[in-house]
């Protein structure tokens, strides 16, 4: 008997025309990108990260009579190698625009523009907004634009910080101060540790925001642990500590004084000189997987182990064998480690 | 507000003049509403339904429109006495056409003109072709002297499809059941994403759907349309009319036809409840949403 014949439209089709309508119906209104003149457009005055570099320098020129001149050529300087990647192959990604008027004012992609105009672009390609974003918006898209920026100094980061978590506290009704980390992180998409430094450092005194505006104080990690400190000479000794160049390691010691004053009632229990020697230590057994799972992700946030994590990667965190298997291949590494 | 009506998609044949005829006669007989019928087609079928096509003798197998009935020599200087919608992408003035359907007047195509627009490719001209039927059709006096315009456009997703799409208020995709018909249906949804992407929120291009066309009881046509009934977000605009393969509609179409309207059949013809149900769901759609 002869074969009973199906049409089918095909998958890829299908799979197609679903997409389709589904990218439209997420996306209506958002995603316009188009080649934009970049004599149309004009910095947002607004955006946190104050390069001093103007358009108009660009296209007339730095003026040698211009007090900030030096600081204008550095920052000129800097956008060179982008500036001829541009010109081989144009910007990657499109810079983020919004409608102001007649022009367009950037929200992300203050480089890319300038090294554009520096490549002696005419246009360049931008996502277009119709309609400022709201302030929590704009200022999320700002920091996700430069938070991975080394040249942003740790000021400017706050600032911008403190823009996103006011208004994100407006959003939510709630008081400024009352943003947990676990908001930020989400906020962020970054760790909670991470978070909870910037938490930190946001509510530190006032002598350390000094310092830190000051750019004396230039590392997160650094200033949110002298923030956290509670007495105000071991403070003292950790700020100096830090601006002659402390590694993080060597504040942790300092601070860890002020939870040791803090904490005199709690002594470690005398040792034990009964019984043989001890040659060994017994690291003990635990039925809960998440205290082995902070002791190793402690041990492998250690700088110098790091490219350990690799071998980590793929455990299976239900299965007791595996972790145990994994957990003294870690000691066997770590002992290996030592002895070199 | 004006409601703009697109009948589009790339391959030809679904039947985008026919439906955007059935369209327009449906809103000017059934509905009363002031309606005018944009030809976009270089083709300019759709012009001659209505109005008498002369061949353009400067461009072989062209068409240009008849003289304009208003027109009068001597008094209108500066006027060659056409008019057709090519003639906003040359700064000129342009004269809608009555015809014989009360309420419904005519833009008509000629064919030169609007294939020298589809075939711009520099950048900035580009631009202006894209843009200009939109602006056109945004002028206070096109707007206060019709209720519904109905475009038709050339099989192709050139910038001549590409300016009706974003003159459009709505768009109609009229297929058949068959391989290619949804290979053209891709693509002009590729064209409504894009067109969706671009403009703000409060002026969206509403989609109505894809129109099922030249419908016959074969099984390729029903599982084609289940499985596009089927389909994650796409059945949301898949038609709950169907328009099957009847010959009425072409014959219809024929110069001496008689009646000249399928909506001047008899109120119980099943050809004509066929597609005043289709006509009357768009809209429906178009109106309420």
């Amino acid at each position: 008997m002869a074969k009973k014949k199906v049409f089918q439209i095909s998958n890829a089709l299908t799979e197609g025309l679903e997409e389709t309508v589904s990218a439209a119906h997420n996306y209506t209104g958002e995603l316009r990108v188009e080649a934009i003149p970049l004599r149309k457009m004009e910095l947002d005055p607004e955006n946190p990260r104050d390069l001093i570099l103007t358009f108009e320098d660009l296209y007339n020129g730095l003026d040698k009579d211009d007090k900030n001149y030096l600081r204008k050529a550095e920052e000129k300087a800097t956008l060179i190698t982008l500036s001829n990647s541009i010109k081989e192959q144009g910007i990657i990604n499109p810079v983020l625009v919004y409608k102001h008027g007649d022009k367009y004012r950037l929200i992300a992609g203050e480089r890319r523009t300038l090294a554009s105009i520096l490549a002696g672009k005419s246009e360049v390609q931008a996502k277009i907004l119709d309609t400022k974003p709201e302030e929590l918006k704009i200022s999320l898209l700002q920091w996700m634009e430069n938070v991975e920026r080394r040249d942003l100094s740790l000021w400017e980061r706050l600032k911008n910080l403190e823009k996103i978590l006011s208004a994100f506290a407006a959003d939510k009704g709630m008081e400024f101060n009352r943003v947990s980390p676990t908001d930020l992180g989400r906020l962020l998409g970054c760790s909670l540790p991470h978070a909870m430094n910037f938490i930190a450092v946001l509510n530190a005194d006032d002598k350390v925001k000094a310092l830190i505006q000051s750019n004396k104080l230039k590392n997160l990690e650094k200033a949110a642990l002298i923030s956290t400190i509670k007495s105000d000479g071991i403070k003292q000794n950790a700020i100096d500590a830090c601006i002659a160049g402390a590694t993080l390691k060597k504040l942790k010691s300092i601070s860890t004084q002020d939870k040791i004053q803090k904490q005199t009632t709690t002594q470690l229990p005398a040792p034990s000189t009964r019984g043989r020697q001890a040659t060994l230590v017994n690291l003990g057994t635990t039925k809960k997987i998440h205290v082995v799972r902070l002791i190793i992700d402690s041990v492998l946030g250690h700088e110098k182990l790091t490219h350990l994590k690799k071998h980590f990667t793929d455990l299976n965190w239900a299965d007791y064998k595996s972790i145990n298997h994994a957990f003294k291949q870690l000691l066997k590494t770590l002992e290996q480690i030592e002895a070199e | 507000m004006t409601k703009i009506i697109v009948n589009a998609t790339h391959k030809g044949g679904e039947g985008k003049t026919t439906n955007s005829i059935m369209l327009a006669e449906y809103s000017a007989l059934v509905k009363g509403l002031k309606t005018l019928i944009i030809d976009m087609d270089p083709q300019a079928n759709l012009s001659g339904r209505y109005i008498e096509m002369e061949y353009d003798p400067a461009y072989r197998g062209g068409k240009i429109p008849a003289m304009h009935p208003d027109f009068e020599v001597g008094v209108d200087s500066g006027w060659d006495g056409r008019s057709s919608i090519a003639n906003i992408f040359y700064g000129e003035e342009v004269i809608p056409y009555p015809t014989a359907i009360s309420n419904l007047e005519l833009l008509p195509a000629h064919s030169h003109k609007l294939q020298e627009a589809e075939a711009v490719t520099k950048n900035e001209v580009l631009e202006k072709v894209h843009l200009q039927l939109k602006r056109f059709l945004e002028l206070p006096d096109v707007r206060n002297s019709y209720d519904v315009i109905i475009i038709d456009t050339p099989p192709s997703k050139g910038p001549l499809t590409i300016a009706a799409i974003k003159a459009a208020s709505h768009i109609v995709i009229p297929a058949q059941m068959e391989q290619f018909s949804i290979e053209g249906v891709y693509g002009m949804l590729q064209l409504w994403k894009q067109e969706s992407y671009y403009r703000t929120k409060e002026n969206q291009i509403n989609l109505i759907g894809i129109l099922p066309n030249q419908v016959r009881d074969i099984k390729l046509h029903k599982q084609f349309l289940n499985g596009l009934k089927m389909m994650k977000g796409v059945s949301d605009y898949v038609m709950p009319r169907v328009i099957k393969k009847r010959a009425i509609y072409t014959e219809i179409l024929v110069e001496d036809a008689n009646p000249k309207s399928i909506f001047d059949l008899p109120k119980n013809n099943v050809a004509r409840l066929e597609y005043e149900s289709a006509c009357e769901y768009i809209m429906e759609k178009v109106y309420h949403g």
